[in-house]
């Protein structure tokens, strides 16, 4: 009964994001194309290449995108850990229209990535409002640093809420008593927010952590329109991927492709073994008390 | 104590305002004329206008922004029913009636997030290609569908996990079978649950833009893709730019507003729990 129910979903999965994958595999195997063989024959069609495609791609290009890609994960998913905590903190004080700044800081994480791609290519052009705030005359999108900066400062003010979000829940869940006993026992505020309040919601920010590890490693559309595709300063391994497609080249596309999935699939493997004894601890028993 | 929360209050709020004013700024802007809107620094008290609104709609650009608008809303709110009707009894099945190693089941929609979507994308455009659905709006109505479908299950999951044994023991009792246990039960109990997916799937696909843009051309083109292209012709018209974004943002804005603290709640319970 119960595999009956599930069938459909794994099925639609299976079909839609298992043979995708093994076809990208495949496809990174091969180039396709007109070109010339031995005996200066035109041949046309997909030939196989083995790992061609690989040795290939990693040139400089890639590792410019590599880096990029690994930058922006790890310092936009520094920031808005930080940022999203010290809100999630700040609203869990908040009694009076609690509701009303919840659902402002909902708005940047809601809105298309396509409009605040724009909103933030507006404020960051050159006579723009960044430039008339800091009174600076950066070129944000040309410069090679302004563009990463520009980047992480539009990531973070789409996502930071979002985590910002998540804590806050984690926050909601924590007993009043606890926090009291502590400041009963003598702990400062500091400590009760090392000691106390975090260890408590770290669950909660180890997800918020790992969805956005996932999501930061696979970022395609803010750069994409705030700065523009094949700018190498903030070009990622998915911009990379779209570009070599988007000229047809499909072999070192997917070869692209099956390398940042590696990628990905490593990070969450090492975070989730270093990091994740509360995350699958707690998904383990409720595995099975379920 | 009384006192003490004040400060707080002010810094949430001032980070709230933070947060919220690059879009109130574009709101603005796409109430304002051409002229007003072009100027620098931007003339913030100048007369309202709906002038950006009436190009935009009126077409004057040469594209009507009807069909990719109407795209949008039959790839997201398509895609939304299927996720529904999917994830349900997948839910059921892994919350009410655990199968055996549910965990590893949930753990395996946790790997689908991994797959990065531009690995998927090529593999994805042959299969459009090859079957003809190439710029086909039902293609991304399937895509969306699995693309949301692991999150779905998961906060689905958490929802249903609240309802009383008691009364699905109760049911059983009275000779319910699978279908009228659903349907009288679990469904009264889920609905706020099943309102707060369905506004995060609708979202997601929404505001989608990679497999989008790969995927469809004039035809069935949705509003993001639209908009990233209405830049590059229209893109010095500020104010009408500002409308443009202002249209395609409002269906997400007016369901998140809507459904603040359901959203907050769904998206917690998913994680947390």
């Amino acid at each position: 009964m119960a595999a009956l129910l599930l069938s459909p979903t794994l099925l639609v999965l299976g079909l839609v994001v298992g043979y995708p994958l093994l076809a990208a595999f495949r496809e990174s195997l091969y180039r396709g194309g007109d070109a010339l063989d031995a005996d200066g024959f035109m041949v046309s069609g997909d030939r196989f290449v083995g790992l061609d495609n690989y040795t290939e791609a990693l040139g400089s290009r890639f590792w410019t995108a590599f880096g990029n890609t690994s930058f922006f994960t790890f310092t936009t998913v520094a920031i808005e850990v930080v940022v999203g905590t010290a809100m999630a903190l700040v609203m869990h004080k908040v009694i009076r229209g609690r509701g009303l700044v919840r659902a402002s800081i909902l708005v940047p994480w809601a809105i298309p990535t396509a409009v605040s791609g724009l909103l933030w290519r507006w404020i960051f052009q050159s006579d723009g409002v960044a430039n008339e705030v800091l009174a600076t005359d950066l070129l944000w999108t040309s410069d090679r640093w302004a563009a990463k900066i520009a980047v992480i400062i539009a990531d973070t003010w789409k996502t930071a809420p979002f985590v910002g979000l998540l804590v806050l829940a984690g926050l909601q869940l924590i007993p009043n008593e606890v926090n009291e006993a502590a400041r009963l026992d003598g702990a400062g505020a500091w400590q009760r927010l090392w000691r106390v309040t975090l260890p408590l919601v770290k669950p909660a920010l180890l997800v918020a952590v790992l969805f956005r590890l996932l999501d930061a490693l696979r970022m395609f559309d803010l750069p994409f329109v705030l700065v523009g595709p094949q700018k190498g300063s903030v070009e990622t391994l998915s911009m990379l991927a779209w570009s070599e497609a988007n000229q047809v080249r499909y072999g070192p596309a997917a070869a692209y492709s099956v390398i940042l999935f590696l990628y990905v699939v490593v990070i969450a493997f090492v975070f989730v073994k270093m990091l994740g004894a509360d995350l699958l601890g707690d998904k383990r028993k409720k595995g099975a008390s379920a | 104590m009384r006192r003490a929360w004040k400060p707080w209050g002010a810094l949430a709020w001032l980070s709230g305002i933070l947060f919220v004013l690059p879009v109130l700024w574009m709101v603005l802007t796409s109430f304002h004329t051409e002229s007003d809107a072009a100027t620098n620094p931007p003339s913030l008290f100048a007369g309202l206008s709906l002038q950006g609104y009436e190009e935009f709609f009126g077409a004057s650009t040469g594209q009507s922004p009807w069909p990719p608008l109407i795209n949008s809303v039959s790839a997201s709110v398509g895609s939304t029913v299927l996720v529904l009707l999917l994830a349900i009894p997948a839910a059921y099945a892994l919350s009410i009636r655990p199968v055996k190693k549910t965990s590893d089941v949930l753990f395996f929609f946790l790997t689908t997030k991994m797959l990065p979507v531009v690995a998927g994308l090529l593999p994805i455009y042959l299969i459009a290609q090859y079957s003809g659905l190439l710029d086909n709006i039902s293609f991304l109505v399937v895509l969306y569908t699995s693309m949301n479908l692991p999150i779905a299950v998961w906060l689905m999951r958490s929802f249903l996990a609240e309802i009383p044994k008691e009364m699905l023991e109760a049911a059983a009792l009275d000779g319910a079978g699978l279908v009228t246990t659903l349907r009288r039960v679990v469904a009264p109990v889920a609905v706020p649950g099943i309102a707060a997916t369905a506004l995060i799937c609708f979202i997601f696909s929404w505001n989608e833009l990679l497999f989008a843009r790969v995927l469809t051309g004039v035809v069935a083109g949705t509003a993001p893709v639209f908009l990233t292209g209405f830049v590059t012709s229209q893109g010095l018209f500020l104010a009408k730019m500002c409308a443009a974004a202002t249209i395609v943002s409002l269906p997400v804005l007016v369901a998140g507003f809507a459904a603040q603290d359901k959203l907050v709640q769904g998206l917690s319970l998913g994680a947390v729990k």
